[in-house]
């Protein structure tokens, strides 16, 4: 990769007008000298302080490149261009310099004595910038994360392989979930297409997408094999399309005459406005398989008091009477019945929508599949007699159904219940705070000496005075809340969150950040065991080190906080100090062994 | 459960009771008791179905002779289905010794099983495509031809055979049977359902079938002739009754029916040059039994049965066909002459409405042709193509309609009336000229009902008021009841919606319905409903027209698009195969929970007969006051009638139509006590109180006299107050003094209570 010269405008913000110089970027590093030597503005940025690059759409007022630090420092530095052209040859270079850059840094902190391996990593890390992409996402979504990325993976105890190994599960649950659902067809009628007048000329404007297209061809079965048929032998995609829309035009201006003659004159237009016959089909097939409890096509077939020209004339029969038309009348209301049934069965297609072919053909595969699944006839025979006969029930008179249902899965069985009692605890704290008698507390006698005077005393005066004086009222409350909360503490409901709050915030901060990085940091040591190659062990040496670091850490907060909390720290702080000293004891254990057996195997080989 | 009422014991396929349920019995079997007709309102949702068929059965099982057998009359066929279903599982829960076969009963389109004539597309085409298979003349015809050169009906032939030694071989094991059921079996045992479930009826005790079945003289007339006289008859979901009677003897002629009838005409008279040449003996065969006096062949062949006579039985003249039309030629020149008479009374350009008395007398005048001849039309016309032997008979359904209206109109001279239309009046620029024969007797075709069998049961959830139907069907009901409905909690809760969000008032009415800020106003209420209400939404407006007008404006308005970001949207078409299938998506899309809303019409088919229960519908919106059209001839001349016989105002049967409509649309959301649904009626006609008033009592009681004169976001308001109560768990059984569910002990003790009464 060469070093690239470029003019450009610095600039600290979007409004600015810049600062005109030239960019020189090399992979180290950039540059940007200022056109007027006398400007303090010159910059000799290393990219390894780049976290990342957004640029401006090619087309739009300015051609943008904004190279952002670390997200905490804030900032960046955006360049414009004079033309787009420029601009990207820039992006593309600091794309891949980033990139590289990204990679090297994980191999670099691959300490790894055979240099096949990280190249191979190199590879493999460079081959998904999607994933890349992806996990810089998952860092600034969560800061949790990555304060811990920051820590251990820049710091250089972890590598960025290492990192994310425990954190599969994060990564492949958000690729299954993008791969997996499957969005169905928009609820609204988008075949339903409106044309565009610009209300000068007499030109009408139709705008079809991809989208569109695929919906035309899932409600619109005639077109779709009209599409199969003549695109592209007969004509181009173009074509079939503009006579599509052509056709919708005259249905939509409802001008009957003029779409019968147009269609007498072109056959393939004549397709769009006849009568579907595919669908009459499907209609009928399915018409077969329909609830019996609501087939009125049955009832049709049975009425004979509507024989032709018998009965009473119904509303709107003479409509239908005279529809034998052969350019049929399509309403509103067949188009939204075909199009809620679309939207109901969904879309079972997996290709990308774009190119309206393969569209048009999976569409067709699709269907082919969906006529073989509905030959097996008996099974949904028989379900459907169960329904109706289910639905014929009245279900109050009768013991419920044991319906099939599936147990509620709590994940952290302690977190919720916790959770629930320390809720209803609070709502009863809210309300009953003012009745509960304080039987245990320090004040009983007191508050019972000091009621009795009070009794006494309105018996002297009568009840003009208030009852409780505000200073003993006062007291009582207090004494009330204190007891309140410490049973909350006593009864050990959520000791570490109570704890906690106490605390400063600083303390709070730094015990919690110290303890998400030892179980960070413990999760890999476990995970490390055993010890079978040489890589694993320079791991744990560093993963011993790190927590030696935090054990330290730990101790010294323990003794600097003040007094009165030092007990209550020093409880929360010694799990975390007793799962580091198990992590030690078992490293030296496995030391000795490892010595050990260092120490015997050149005996046994020696044989 | 089982319990006693008086000496009865009755089966219950469950194992608590609703006390109304209960009531309901009790009076029920007074009636039966008392073998007199009677007269029963109860909610919908409180199971008057299973009440029914678990009181009948029971009484039959305990009066064994004479065998009662029960006709049950549905509206439409799926509601026979749903009576089926419920019928099996009061099955499942009666002793088995006492098992009885029940079974369903509609047209060849709905039991076929041939591939060859299930393939035609229409009811007429697969009757005539049977008969092409079945006709006597056509076996005859194949028994003699090698087999194979004339096609039959396998099914059919094999039924033939089964059947030939003795009813008892083909009696169904007792058992409840769908219309599927009897199709499978057909298929399996190689059997026409059909004429299975024809015989079967017979021998059947239950036998569930709809209304025309007993209505309708044409079908009553080959399907129920022989049902005897112990049979307890009823007609659920009976509100619309009237309607469908005189609907049973309405006929309707129109420029192409004569232009069919003429290509009819020629073609008969082309087989009757051909049989002439042929086989002269079979027209005088038939002019001598013409002369004997026997209109039809004697015993007609089961399969050779078409359509019966409209009139009435008891109407039907028992007297030779007179002399004139007893030759062929002769039949054929009167038809001509009367549909060439017709032809020029449908040439007027005005409106015309005639007596049928003047009509017969200017038919006389003019054509020649007396009300006798006319009378025997059907008769003689059924006769000839017997003899012509025309299997395709959905070839002449032409001018069968013209000899139905021609034997109505030479036999009813009361209760009908001829109205003559050059134009529809909302399209007058349109010549359609039709002449109709209309009925406003609906006591006329229900009489023959009512003195038949011993018990007639008339059940729905809405017959209020309840003294206009006794009027309106010219009966005396023994029992004449309506019933409360006992509620745990207030699981209804209708609304009158008076103003829309910008506190304009909406309404249906004609000067109203095309403001387009009541159109919004009225898309506002819904946007605002939809995002709300959850799982369905059922939306009914008051015709067709009005709904497609409505829709596109809320389309032109972008309301829809917002609507459909909430909820799919399904709407009810004129095309029954498209709307069944808008029904069955709808429902999935309520089951996955993804939530829809089906625009309906109030008169139409799916507020006929489609529940919409529980998560079906949560919310049923009532887009104003559905009336009549109210400048129809035909409704004037019924108006004109009801007010000159049952001194019935014009304004009182419009309103008391137009709100049963309406109640029995928002009836459809509940089922039982634990559903519960919002109606909202939004006009501000509901306000009133005359409109109001009509409505059935169960939803009068829930209406409170807050909620008679809200705006969309006070209806909002409610709606989520309410959708949160009924979210609650509650006591089923109801607590305190009034249980709304009684066990098997409460009746005991219910009973023991009346014993020491006495």
């Amino acid at each position: 990769m060469a070093v690239i010269n470029m003019a450009a405008k610095y600039k600290t913000m979007v409004k600015e007008p810049g600062i005109p110089g030239v960019l020189k970027m090399s992979e180290e590093k950039f540059i940007f000298i200022p056109n007027d030597p006398r400007s303090a503005m010159k910059l000799n940025v290393d990219f390894r302080s780049i976290k990342g690059h957004k640029f401006s759409k090619d087309g739009s007022k300015q051609a943008l490149l904004n190279l952002t630090q670390d997200s905490e420092k804030g900032g960046g530095y955006i360049f414009e261009f004079d033309n787009f052209s420029n601009r990207n040859v820039c992006r593309d270079f600091v794309g891949k310099v980033l990139g590289k850059f990204q990679a090297l840094m994980s191999s670099k902190q691959n300490e790894q004595p055979v240099p096949e391996k990280p190249a191979a990593a190199i590879h493999g890390e460079q081959l998904s910038t999607t994933e890349m992409e992806h996990r810089m996402k998952l860092l600034r979504e969560d800061s949790e994360l990555q304060k811990l990325h920051k820590q251990f993976v820049i710091g250089g105890v972890l590598t960025e392989s290492e990192f994310w190994a425990t954190r599969k599960s994060l990564l492949d649950d958000d690729a299954q979930r993008t791969s997996k659902q499957q969005a169905g067809f928009k609820s609204a009628m988008l075949a339903d297409v409106r044309p565009l007048t610009d209300g000068r000329t007499n030109k009408v404007t139709f705008s079809l997408t991809p989208e569109i297209i695929h919906q035309i061809f899932a409600e619109k079965p005639a077109v779709h094999r009209a599409f199969l048929n003549f695109v592209p032998s007969k004509m181009t995609e173009k074509d079939f399309w503009t006579k599509y829309c052509r056709a919708e035009y005259l249905h939509r201006t409802k001008n009957s005459v003029a779409a019968a003659a147009e269609a007498a004159n072109d056959e393939e237009l004549a397709v769009f406005l006849k009568n579907d016959d595919i669908l009459a089909n499907e209609a009928r097939r399915k018409i077969r398989r329909v609830d019996p409890t609501l087939d009125m096509e049955a009832d049709l077939g049975d009425d004979y008091i509507h024989l032709p020209d018998h009965g009473l004339p119904q509303d709107g029969s003479k409509e239908t009477a005279d529809a034998e038309n052969d350019i049929a009348r399509r309403t509103l209301s067949q188009d939204l019945n075909r199009h809620a049934a679309v939207v109901l069965e969904g879309r079972a297609l997996d290709v990308e929508l774009g190119d309206t072919r393969t569209v048009a053909e999976a569409l067709a595969r699709s269907k082919r599949a969906v006529s073989f699944a509905e030959t097996s006839d008996e099974k949904t025979n028989q379900e459907r007699l169960k329904r109706v006969s289910r639905m014929t029930e009245i279900e109050d008179l009768q013991a419920p159904y044991s319906l099939p249902y599936a147990p509620l899965c709590i994940k952290d069985p302690r977190e919720y219940f916790d959770l629930q009692q320390a809720n209803a605890l609070k709502a009863f704290g809210d309300t009953d705070a003012g009745t509960k008698p304080i039987d245990c507390s320090l004040s009983t006698e007191e508050a019972y000496v000091h009621l009795m005077e009070q009794i006494s005393e309105m018996k002297v005066r009568g009840l003009n005075n208030p009852v409780v004086q505000p200073e003993a009222a006062l007291k009582v409350l207090n004494g009330l809340n204190q007891y309140l909360s410490s049973t909350k503490y006593h009864l050990g409901k959520n000791p570490q969150e109570s704890v906690l709050d106490r605390l400063p915030n600083r303390t709070k901060d730094e015990l919690m950040h110290h303890w998400t990085s030892i179980q960070e940091l413990l999760r890999h040591f476990w995970s490390s065991y055993p010890i079978t190659t040489a890589y694993l062990y320079n791991k744990v040496l560093r993963l011993k080190d790190a927590m030696a670091q935090i054990y330290h850490k730990l101790q010294e907060t323990k003794e600097s906080v003040q007094s009165d909390f030092r007990h209550q720290v020093s409880r929360l702080v010694q799990p975390m100090l007793q799962a580091l000293d198990a992590a030690f004891a078992h490293y030296d254990t496995e030391q000795q062994k490892r010595y050990n057996k260092s120490g015997n195997k050149p005996n046994g080989f020696v044989q | 459960m089982k319990f006693l009422i008086d000496d009865v014991t009755v089966y219950f396929p469950y194992d608590y009771i609703y006390p109304e349920q209960y009531e309901y019995m009790v009076e029920l079997k007074r009636a039966l008791d008392a073998r007199g007709h009677c007269l029963l309102e109860m909610p919908t949702g409180t199971g008057k179905t299973v009440a029914l068929l678990s009181l009948i059965s029971s009484y039959a099982l305990a009066r064994p002779s004479p065998p009662l057998k029960l006709l049950y009359c549905t509206r439409t066929v799926h509601e026979m289905e749903k009576t089926l279903a419920e019928l099996r599982l009061l099955h499942s829960h009666l002793p088995p010794t006492h098992r009885s076969l029940a079974l369903g009963l509609s047209s060849r389109k709905n039991l076929c099983v041939n591939p060859i004539a299930l393939s035609s597309a229409s009811r007429d085409s697969v009757d005539s495509a049977c008969r092409r298979l079945t006709a006597s003349w056509v076996r005859a015809a194949a028994a003699e031809q090698p087999p194979g050169a004339v096609p039959t009906c396998p099914f059919f032939e094999a039924y033939d055979r089964a059947a030939s030694s003795g009813p008892d071989a083909v009696l169904l094991p007792p058992g409840v049977y769908t219309l599927g059921d009897l199709r499978a079996l057909g298929r399996e045992k190689g059997w026409c359902p059909y004429f299975l479930a024809r015989q079967m009826i017979r021998y059947a005790n239950v036998v569930v079938y709809s209304y025309q079945y007993l209505l309708d003289p044409k079908v009553a007339g080959i399907i129920s002739r022989e049902m005897q006289r112990e049979c307890v008859v009823v007609f659920d979901e009976a509100h619309n009754i009237d309607n469908v009677c005189i609907e049973a003897l309405s006929v309707s002629v129109r420029r192409q029916t004569l232009d069919g009838a003429t290509r009819n005409l020629h073609r008969m008279a082309q087989e009757i040059d051909r049989f002439k040449a042929t086989d002269a003996s079979r027209l005088r065969a038939e002019y001598n039994r013409l002369v004997e006096g026997l209109a039809q062949r004697g015993n007609l062949a089961l399969t050779d049965a078409w359509l019966a006579n409209p009139a009435l039985p008891d109407d039907i003249l028992k007297e030779a066909v007179p002399g004139n039309i007893r030759r062929a030629e002769h039949f054929l020149s009167v038809l001509r002459r009367l549909v060439q008479y017709l032809k020029g009374r449908l040439q007027t350009e005005n409106v015309e409405t005639e007596r049928p008395v003047d009509f017969v007398a200017s038919v006389s005048s003019q054509a020649g042709i007396d009300q006798k001849m006319l009378r025997f039309c059907y008769d003689r016309l059924h006769s000839l193509m017997l003899t012509l032997e025309i299997t395709d008979t959905d070839e002449f359904l032409h001018i069968q309609t013209i000899c139905d209206f021609a034997t109505l109109v030479g036999t009813y001279m009361q209760g009908f009336s001829i109205i003559i239309e050059p134009f529809d009046e909302r399209m007058p620029h349109i010549p359609d000229p039709v002449l109709q024969l209309s009925c406003h007797d609906a006591s006329l075709a229900i009489k023959p009902v009512f003195d038949r069998f011993q018990s007639v049961i008339i059940t729905s959830g809405t017959l209020s008021p309840i003294d206009l139907y006794p009027r309106l069907l010219n009966f005396n009901p023994v029992i004449s009841r309506s019933f409360t409905m006992s509620l745990t909690r207030d699981c209804i809760c209708p609304m009158v919606l008076t103003r829309g969000s910008d506190q304009l008032p909406v309404s249906t009415k004609f000067d109203m319905r095309s403001d387009p800020g009541v159109v919004r106003n009225y898309g506002r209420l819904l946007l605002e409903m939809v995002a709300a209400v959850p799982d369905g939404i059922v939306c009914f407006f008051v015709s067709y027209s009005y709904m497609d007008g409505i829709v596109n404006s809320w389309n032109e308005m972008g309301i829809l698009q917002d609507v459909m970001q909430h909820k799919l949207v399904f709407i009810e078409t004129q095309d029954v195969v498209e709307t069944t299938l808008a029904l069955d998506n709808y429902r999935r899309a309520c089951d996955c929970g993804r939530g829809a809303v089906f625009f309906s019409v109030a008169r139409g088919k799916v507020a006929e007969g489609i529940d919409f229960d529980r998560h079906y519908g949560r919310l049923v919106i009532m887009f104003g006051v559905p009336f009549q059209y109210t400048l129809s001839r035909i409704l004037i001349a019924r108006l004109e009638y009801l007010r000159n016989t049952f001194q019935i105002k014009e304004g009182d049967f419009l309103t008391f139509d137009a709100l049963r409509q309406a109640a029995q649309c928002v009836g459809r959301v509940i089922r039982s006590k634990a559903d519960y649904g919002m109606m909202i009626f939004a006009d501000k006609r509901y306000s009133r109180h005359d409109k109001r008033s009509k409505l059935p009592g169960w939803i009068l009681s829930h209406l409170r006299d807050a909620h008679l004169n809200l705006s969309t976001d006070m209806a909002l308001h409610i709606a989520r107050e309410f959708l949160r109560r009924m979210a609650q768990p509650y006591d089923k059984a109801g607590t305190g003094g009034r249980k709304t569910l009684l066990s098997q002990e409460d009746l005991e003790k219910m009973g023991e209570g009346v014993m020491d009464m006495f």
